[in-house]
C-alpha cells in the first residue's frame, strides 16, 4: 500500500511525536521510522509495570494518556509521576541496565512503547536524542526526593568510572617501595612501618631481590596468634609476592588482587620493582573520597600548597551527591574540609612568624560558622585575642596581629576564599579584639538595637571557633547567650526583621523572580529562600539560649525543647534541605561549567516536581513567621 | 470479480461450502476453524476494523471506507494498518458526506470494492475480528465477499459495543444504570467516558484505532489483570454475538 497518499496507522503515532521532546525535533522520515514500530499498550490503575533491579527494559515509554509513578518501593520513597508527553526507562536503555526505580500506574495508562532496536537507531542517527535524555539527567536537580540522584549518569563524570580501566598502575605508585633486608624481628618490621608511614613493608634477599612481603593485616595476625614479637618476620611474612606490571590498567591488577584475596600488589617495571599498590590506592581512583583530600591537605608543607586544594573539593562533592548523600552532610563535609585548608594555613603561618604575644582563637561567621557553605563563600571571619591586661602586651598583640590576619585574608583569597564585600574579617580592626572588647561589643548591640547593628550582628551570631584556643570562643559564646537572655526588645527586633523576608511567592503562589537587570527572570535562592529559614533559627536559638550555630541542629534543638512542633520542624527541616540542596547542585554544576558560582536560579529551567517542592519549601516560611509573631507578640505591633 | 450464476450453481452441487475463488480467504476460513479458543486473549491476533457507509442498510448501501489495525499480545501496532478508499457503485448521499466527509470527487479516482477486497482479506488472515458493533461492518464486508469470491469471512468477531455493556456491568452491578436513558453506547461517547486518547471521529482507520484502544481497554478492565481466554470472553458477555 502507498503510505504516501494513504492514511497510516501509524499516523497517529507520528502526530504524538511531533509534539513530544525530544522527538519534535526530528524531520519526518526520522519520525516515520520511529512510529512504524512502536505499539500501544494500555496499563490500568495499580498496574506495576517496572520492577527496580529485575524488570529488564526492552524499549522506551511514552506516556499517550495517564499517569505513572515512580519509586523506591524498599525505602518507600516516591521519586516522581510522570504524566501525558513524559517518557520512561531511557535511563536503563541508555546504561543497559535494569530498572532503576518502581514504576507503577496511578491513572489507566496508554502507553506508547519504542521497542529498544529502533530507539537506538533512533538515537544513532539523531544525536539530539540521546544529549535531551543524558542532558535532562545531567540537569534536573539530583534531589528529586534525593533519591534518583543515585541512578543518574552525570554524562561528563562518566569517565571517572573508566579510569580503573585505562590508567597504568605505575601511575599509581608515588613513593619508592620500602624494604628491609631479612632478619628483622615482627617487633622491629612493625616500627619501621610506623617510622616509613606505610601499610606494607617488602623483604629483599642480600642480592637485591624482592622475596616477600608484610602488611598490615599480617601484622594483625601476628597479635592474633599471640607470636612472640621478636620472632622472625619471616614467620608471618607472604612469599612470593604477587607482582603486576607497571603497564597494566588497574583493573587487572584489582581482578588478581580479587581472585588471590589480597590486598598489595608489587608493580614491577622491566623487572624492576618501582613500589607496592594496595586495592585502597585504586578504589580512590573511582570517584575522589573525602580521605584523600583530607590527607592531602594535612600533607601540604608549604603555605603555596595549600592554594590549589580547593578545587579538588569540587570532585569531592559530586563523588558525595553520586552516593546519594544529603545537602546537611554534604555543606559539613564542605566545612570540615575548609576547617582544614584553614587550620593548616594558620600552622603553617605560625611557623613562618613565630608564635604569638598572647593567646587567641580565629572564629568563623555567617554560613561557614553555620556549617552550611557551599561554593560561593566569601570570608567572614574574626579573631578574639585574649585579654592581656598589660598594656605593652596588648600593642604588641596588636601590632602582630594586624599583620598576621591581614597576610592570613590574602592567604585565603589565594585558596579560593573571596574577600567578603562587607569587610567582615579579622584584618579589619573593627572584627578583631580582645575577648573584653567582644563581650562589650555584644553588650552594646544587644542593648541598644539600630538597623546597622542588627545586621551585623546576625552574621557574628553564627560564630564558632575554629583553630586556636577555642575556649575563648566558648568563653564568648557563654556570654552571647546570658547576653540575649532577657533582651526582649532586641530579639523582637531581630525577628521583626525576620518577618520582613517575604517567600518569593505571588498570589498564585507564582515564583516571584527579579524583573530586570541582569539576574531577570531568576530567584535569589539564598536571600529569597534560605535565608529567612537560617533567620528564624538564629533568633529562637538566641531566643531560648541555644548554642548551636548550625541551621539544622537549631531546628532540631528547638524541636526537642519543645518550642516547634513536630509537624512544623520536619516541615522546615525538609524544606531547608532541599532548598540548600538545590542550591548546592545549582552550584556544582556553575562550577563544572567553568562559571563563577551564584545563588540565582532560573525557575524555568526546573521540572514540574521541583517546581512543585520548591513552592511548598517556600510555602513553609509563612508557618515559621507564624511561630515568630506569636512567640514575640509581633501582632499588636 | 463477481460470481456468474454457474459458478454458484457448481458451488452448491459438488465444490462443497466455503471453498472460494480467492486462495487467501479459504487459507483463512481454514485457520480460523481451526483457532483455539482456550488460549489467552494476548495469544491471540486480532484485527480491528471499521468502515465508512453510505447509509446503514446492509442491503441497499455500500462500503466507501475501509480502515483496519492490528492487535497483538493485546497491544495496538500502529505500523500494521489497512485503509482504503473505495468507490460505490451508487452515487454518494449528501448526508452520508456530512458525517464522514468523503465527497464524491474524493472517491471518484478511488478502485472499487472488488479491488480493494484482496487485501483486506489478506490483512484479516487468520485473526480475531474486533469492531465497534461490528456486526454491521461484517455484514457489508461478508455480503462483497460472497458475492465476489463466493465465501463469507469465517473470523470470529468481537463486538467493543457489547464489551462495554459487559465492562459497565461488573463495575457497578446495579441494575437502574442498565436502563438509564443518559447511556451511550457511540464511540466517541465511550472513548470520552473512559478517557481515551481522541482520534477522528467518522475517519474509516481513526475510529478503527480508536476501536482498538476501547478494546485493549475493555479487554485489560475486564480480564482485572488475570490472564482472559477467548471462551472465559464469550461466557461472560452470554449474548455475544458470533458471525462465522
Amino acid at each position: 500500500m502507498d503510505t504516501g497518499i494513504q492514511p497510516a496507522g501509524y499516523d497517529s503515532i507520528i502526530t504524538f511525536l511531533e509534539g513530544t521532546l525530544p522527538f519534535s525535533d526530528l524531520d519526518r522520515p526520522s519520525l516515520i521510522r520511529i512510529a512504524r514500530h512502536c505499539l500501544v499498550d494500555f496499563f490500568p490503575a495499580g498496574t506495576r509495570i517496572l520492577r527496580r533491579g529485575v524488570t529488564e527494559v526492552d524499549g522506551l515509554y511514552l506516556i499517550q494518556k495517564g499517569a505513572i509513578r515512580l519509586f523506591h518501593e524498599d525505602e518507600g520513597v516516591l521519586v516522581d509521576i510522570r504524566t501525558d508527553g513524559a517518557s520512561l526507562g531511557a535511563l536503563s536503555l541508555f546504561n543497559g541496565e535494569k530498572a532503576a526505580l518502581d514504576a507503577e500506574t496511578v491513572e489507566d495508562t496508554f502507553v506508547i512503547k519504542i521497542p529498544r532496536e529502533r530507539f537506538f537507531e533512533a538515537t544513532h542517527l539523531n544525536p539530539s536524542i540521546s544529549r535531551f535524555y543524558l542532558k535532562s539527567f545531567a540537569d534536573t536537580f539530583l534531589s528529586k526526593a534525593f533519591e534518583e540522584m543515585r541512578c543518574k549518569p552525570a554524562a561528563q563524570h562518566e569517565d571517572h568510572d573508566l579510569h580503573v580501566f585505562s590508567n597504568p598502575v605505575g601511575g599509581l605508585i608515588s613513593r619508592e617501595p620500602v624494604s628491609v633486608p631479612f632478619g628483622l624481628s615482627i617487633q622491629a618490621a612493625a616500627r619501621e612501618m610506623i617510622r616509613q608511614n606505610t601499610g606494607s613493608l617488602l623483604f629483599r634477599e642480600p642480592s637485591g631481590e624482592i622475596c616477600g612481603i608484610i602488611t598490615d593485616t599480617d601484622l594483625r595476625k601476628a597479635m592474633a596468634l599471640g607470636l612472640d614479637l621478636q620472632a622472625p618476620a619471616e614467620t608471618i611474612m607472604s612469599t612470593p609476592v604477587e607482582s603486576v606490571d607497571a603497564s597494566a590498567v588497574c583493573f587487572d591488577a584489582l581482578l588478581t588482587m580479587m581472585s588471590r584475596n589480597i590486598h598489595h600488589l608489587v608493580v614491577r617495571s622491566h623487572g624492576k620493582v618501582q613500589g607496592v599498590v594496595s586495592s585502597h590506592d585504586i578504589m580512590l581512583l573511582q570517584g575522589r573520597s573525602p580521605m584523600s583530600v583530607f590527607r592531602e591537605i594535612a600533607s601540604r608543607t608549604t603555605i603555596a600548597g595549600l592554594y590549589p586544594l580547593h578545587d579538588s573539593i569540587t570532585p569531592v562533592i559530586r563523588t558525595l551527591v553520586q552516593q546519594g548523600a544529603k545537602a546537611g552532610n554534604i555543606t559539613r563535609m564542605i566545612a570540615i574540609l575548609n576547617d582544614q585548608i584553614i587550620s593548616r594555613l594558620l600552622e603553617l603561618m605560625l611557623g613562618e612568624l613565630g608564635p604569638p604575644p598572647v593567646r587567641f582563637c580565629l572564629l568563623l561567621m555567617g554560613s561557614e560558622g553555620r556549617r552550611e557553605q557551599t561554593f560561593a563563600t566569601d570570608q567572614d571571619n574574626a579573631l578574639i585575642i585574649d585579654n592581656c591586661g598589660v598594656d605593652f602586651l596588648e600593642r604588641a598583640a596588636e601590632t602582630y596581629f594586624s599583620a598576621f590576619t591581614e597576610r592570613m585574608v590574602g592567604h585565603l583569597i589565594n585558596c579560593g576564599f573571596p574577600r567578603c564585600p562587607g569587610d567582615m574579617m579579622a584584618s579589619n580592626p573593627a572584627w578583631r579584639g580582645t575577648l573584653n572588647t567582644w563581650k562589650g561589643r555584644v553588650e552594646t548591640w544587644v542593648a541598644a538595637p539600630e538597623p546597622q547593628r542588627v545586621l551585623a550582628s546576625s552574621v557574628f551570631f553564627d560564630f564558632r571557633g575554629v583553630y586556636g584556643h577555642k575556649d575563648l570562643s566558648e568563653n564568648l559564646r557563654q556570654h552571647v547567650t546570658s547576653a540575649c537572655a532577657g533582651k526582649d526588645l532586641f530579639l523582637r527586633y531581630l525577628a521583626a526583621d525576620c518577618l520582613n523576608a517575604r517567600p518569593p511567592l505571588t498570589f498564585f503562589k507564582n515564583f516571584m523572580v527579579e524583573k530586570d537587570g541582569a539576574h531577570r527572570n531568576t530567584l535569589d535562592i539564598k536571600a529569597r529562600g534560605l535565608l529567612p529559614f537560617m533567620d528564624f533559627a538564629r533568633v529562637m536559638a538566641l531566643y531560648h539560649g541555644i548554642r548551636e550555630t548550625g541551621t539544622l541542629t537549631r531546628l532540631d534543638l528547638l524541636h526537642q525543647a519543645g518550642h516547634l512542633s513536630r509537624d512544623l520542624y520536619h516541615e522546615a527541616r525538609e524544606a531547608f534541605e532541599f532548598l540548600l540542596h538545590a542550591r548546592l547542585m545549582h552550584q556544582l554544576e556553575q562550577m563544572e561549567a567553568g562559571k563563577k558560582p551564584d545563588n540565582r536560579i532560573d525557575p524555568a529551567s526546573l521540572s514540574a516536581l521541583e517546581k512543585r517542592t520548591l513552592r511548598e519549601a517556600f510555602g513553609v516560611i509563612s508557618a515559621l513567621h507564624g511561630v515568630l509573631r506569636e512567640t514575640f507578640r509581633l501582632n499588636m505591633g | 470479480m463477481p460470481f456468474s450464476a454457474i459458478d454458484r450453481l457448481l458451488r452448491v452441487l459438488g465444490r462443497g461450502p466455503g471453498t472460494s475463488n480467492l486462495p487467501a480467504l479459504d487459507e483463512n476460513n481454514r485457520l480460523c476453524r481451526a483457532l483455539d479458543q482456550n488460549r489467552p486473549l494476548s495469544d491471540c491476533v486480532f484485527t480491528v476494523l471499521d468502515t465508512e457507509l453510505t447509509g446503514l442498510s446492509a442491503r441497499k448501501e455500500e462500503i466507501v471506507s475501509v480502515g483496519a489495525v492490528r492487535v497483538r499480545g493485546l497491544a495496538i501496532i500502529p505500523g500494521e494498518s489497512f485503509s482504503a478508499l473505495v468507490r460505490p457503485n451508487i452515487p454518494l448521499p449528501k448526508f452520508s458526506t456530512l458525517i464522514h466527509r468523503i465527497t464524491p470527487e474524493a472517491i471518484a479516482e478511488a478502485p472499487p470494492l472488488h479491488e480493494v477486497l484482496p487485501g483486506l482479506v489478506e490483512f484479516c488472515k487468520g485473526t480475531l475480528i474486533v469492531g465497534h458493533h461490528i456486526g454491521l461492518d461484517m455484514a457489508f464486508i461478508n455480503r462483497a465477499c460472497r458475492r465476489n469470491h463466493g465465501a463469507a469471512l469465517a473470523n470470529p468477531c468481537l463486538d467493543t459495543m457489547r464489551m462495554a455493556m459487559l465492562w459497565r456491568e461488573q463495575r457497578s452491578p446495579s441494575h437502574y444504570e442498565r436502563f438509564s436513558l443518559n447511556i451511550s453506547y457511540v464511540l466517541a461517547d465511550l472513548a470520552e467516558e473512559f478517557k481515551l486518547p481522541r482520534f477522528t471521529a467518522h475517519d474509516a482507520l481513526g475510529d478503527a484505532l480508536q476501536t482498538a484502544y476501547l478494546f485493549i481497554y475493555l479487554a485489560k478492565k475486564i480480564a482485572r489483570n488475570t490472564p482472559l481466554t477467548l471462551k472465559e470472553l464469550f461466557r461472560a458477555g452470554q449474548s455475544w454475538r458470533w458471525y462465522m
